[in-house]
């Protein structure tokens, strides 16, 4: 077993990724020339497999495992295979990079060739994409002064700055927001609002000297910091006690293959 | 690496159990569940949608292929299924490439099970970007152009909850959201028209689809929560009333 996890050089390497290659063709045939509802189990035996791999290193009992990398590791037997099974996923989510990439460009050149309104925007894409692909390409061949500046042009100076404005919209939003929450239309809205007014007293110093001259406890800092670890934690803890139970429940349910009515299967 | 402790390695199998249990059982015997009024919403918010003429979008999220952006892909299949009868079109914007083939083929096959395979516009699972604001961006987009009559909005959500749903509140569409991000959802109760809470969320394929086998999980999953409940009532007990033995508990859940 832990020589399939072994790394290898020279005509070795290659004879491994011709291998894999051959095995990913070969299982790509398979799942294609099995019928739908068969494929179905297939699917379901590798998510098992899966599952069962992670649960199990979480699981069993762990002793003192020293690596190069780590003095203090613990681990049991399989915690070091985990890195190779991680490596696995990342190959594999690499692969579907392209697929993102497939799909803008379809949907970008039939909207080129139809024309209209729209037909400016992905010419925009077009010409986006490949100069900020272009430009990166270059900067790592040749990484001259240059092509470093126009690059950090790019990205820190367009791309950075365009998410940075997109950031800082939801400041507008949010209060936005607010307004339509802290409307008094219900018992509810306006428990809302008094707690919302109370907090923000809290946190500003004009709240505070409002309240300076009463005793400690009904100062609005007090009453503000009350809210916020007590009552507000509380409830979101609540929350995520029913989170982290329904996130078990769904997760058993794909291990095990019992999730039903949905993209899965329909129970009969 | 993260490694179960004892009490992780009673209390996970435990409620593993309990879930499990109840699933069986549900095959025997009908459950209750309650009434959701935000799933109950889809409904009304898929016919709002048809009446009008125009589109709906159904987001999953930006995350990966993980439990929650499999559960908001589950809801949007069940969305698309109901919409695809009265032939309203859904558009589904991705921001994680991984996610991207497994959205498609869940919407072609919700359009195939309904019987309308020709309503699946390729066009309409839409991968937009994988950063964060650019995809906020397109879908505030999206919004916009389209003109979109209802807005769903189920998965994972950072910072762009907002964008999202205040975008939808501008045009005017009825929007239903559901997240598993505790601090995403404050914005969604104030700027959404129904919002499910916490593990609403998982219960929702169970809600919607009334298959027994998940239904019998949600029951699962709270007779797990009364459980975990007890120990907490159990612990709050002991170390309000006895200081030394509420120390031992808490020294036994933190697994020393």
């Amino acid at each position: 077993m832990s020589a399939l996890f072994k790394s290898v050089h020279g005509s070795a390497w290659w004879l491994h990724v011709a291998f894999v290659i051959l095995f990913c063709v070969a299982v790509f045939a398979v799942l294609q020339l099995t019928p739908k509802q068969s494929r179905k189990y297939v699917i379901q035996l590798v998510t098992f497999i899966g599952g069962l791999f992670y649960a199990l290193e979480f699981f069993l009992p762990i002793h003192a495992q020293v690596t190069a990398a780590n003095a203090h590791g613990e681990g049991n037997f399989i915690t070091p295979y985990m890195d190779v099974v991680s490596d696995w996923l990342t190959v594999i989510g690499a692969f579907t990079v392209g697929l993102g990439v497939i799909n803008l460009s379809m949907v970008h050149t039939k909207r080129l060739a139809k024309g209209g309104n729209t037909a400016f925007n992905s010419a925009v894409f077009f010409v986006s994409a490949f100069a900020m692909m272009a430009i990166d390409i270059l900067q790592k061949a040749h990484p001259n002064a240059l092509n470093k500046n126009i690059y950090e042009l790019l990205f820190s100076g367009a791309l950075t700055t365009l998410d940075a404005t997109m950031f800082s919209i939801i400041a507008f939003y949010i209060v936005s927001a607010s307004y339509r929450a802290f409307r008094v239309r219900s018992t509810e809205a306006t428990i809302l609002l008094i707690t919302a007014v109370v907090v923000m007293l809290g946190q500003i110093a004009v709240g505070q000297f409002i309240t300076h001259k009463l005793p400690e406890v009904f100062h609005f800092e007090s009453i503000r910091e009350w809210i916020l670890t007590l009552a507000n934690t509380a409830a979101v803890r609540a929350i995520g006690f029913g989170l982290g139970i329904g996130s078990l429940a769904v997760a058993l349910r794909i291990w095990l293959g019992l999730e039903r009515g949905s993209y899965f299967d329909s129970q009969a | 690496m993260n490694h179960a402790n004892v009490p992780v390695q009673i209390l996970l199998p435990l409620f593993s159990i309990v879930i499990i249990a109840m699933i069986l059982a549900a095959r025997k015997k009908h459950l209750f569940i309650r009434r959701i009024q935000g799933l109950t919403a889809i409904d009304e918010a898929i016919g709002r949608a048809t009446e009008m003429g125009r589109p709906m979008l159904c987001s999953i999220g930006l995350g990966s292929i993980d439990v929650p952006t499999l559960q908001a892909l589950s809801i949007t299949s069940y969305i698309i299924r109901n919409s695809a009868r009265f032939n309203t079109r859904a558009i589904v914007p991705v921001a994680d490439p991984q996610i991207f083939p497994v959205a498609e083929e869940a919407v072609r096959e919700a359009y195939t099970v309904e019987g309308h395979p020709e309503q699946y516009n390729a066009e309409d699972v839409r991968f937009l970007s994988d950063r964060q604001f650019a995809f906020a961006s397109a879908v505030s987009g999206i919004l916009y152009r389209e003109k979109v009559a209802a807005s769903f909005l189920f998965g994972t959500f950072y910072a762009e909850a907002l964008i999202f749903s205040e975008t939808g509140q501008q045009v005017g569409a009825i929007q239903v959201a559901g997240t598993p991000s505790t601090t995403q959802i404050p914005f969604f109760i104030a700027s959404c028209d129904y919002v499910i809470i916490g593990d609403e969320f998982y219960a929702a394929s169970a809600y919607l689809s009334r298959e027994p086998t998940l239904l019998g999980s949600i029951v699962g999953q709270d007779i797990a929560k009364a459980l975990l409940l007890l120990v907490v009532i159990f612990g709050s007990l002991l170390v309000t009333f006895a200081p030394v033995l509420g120390a031992i508990f808490s020294a036994f859940l933190k697994g020393k």
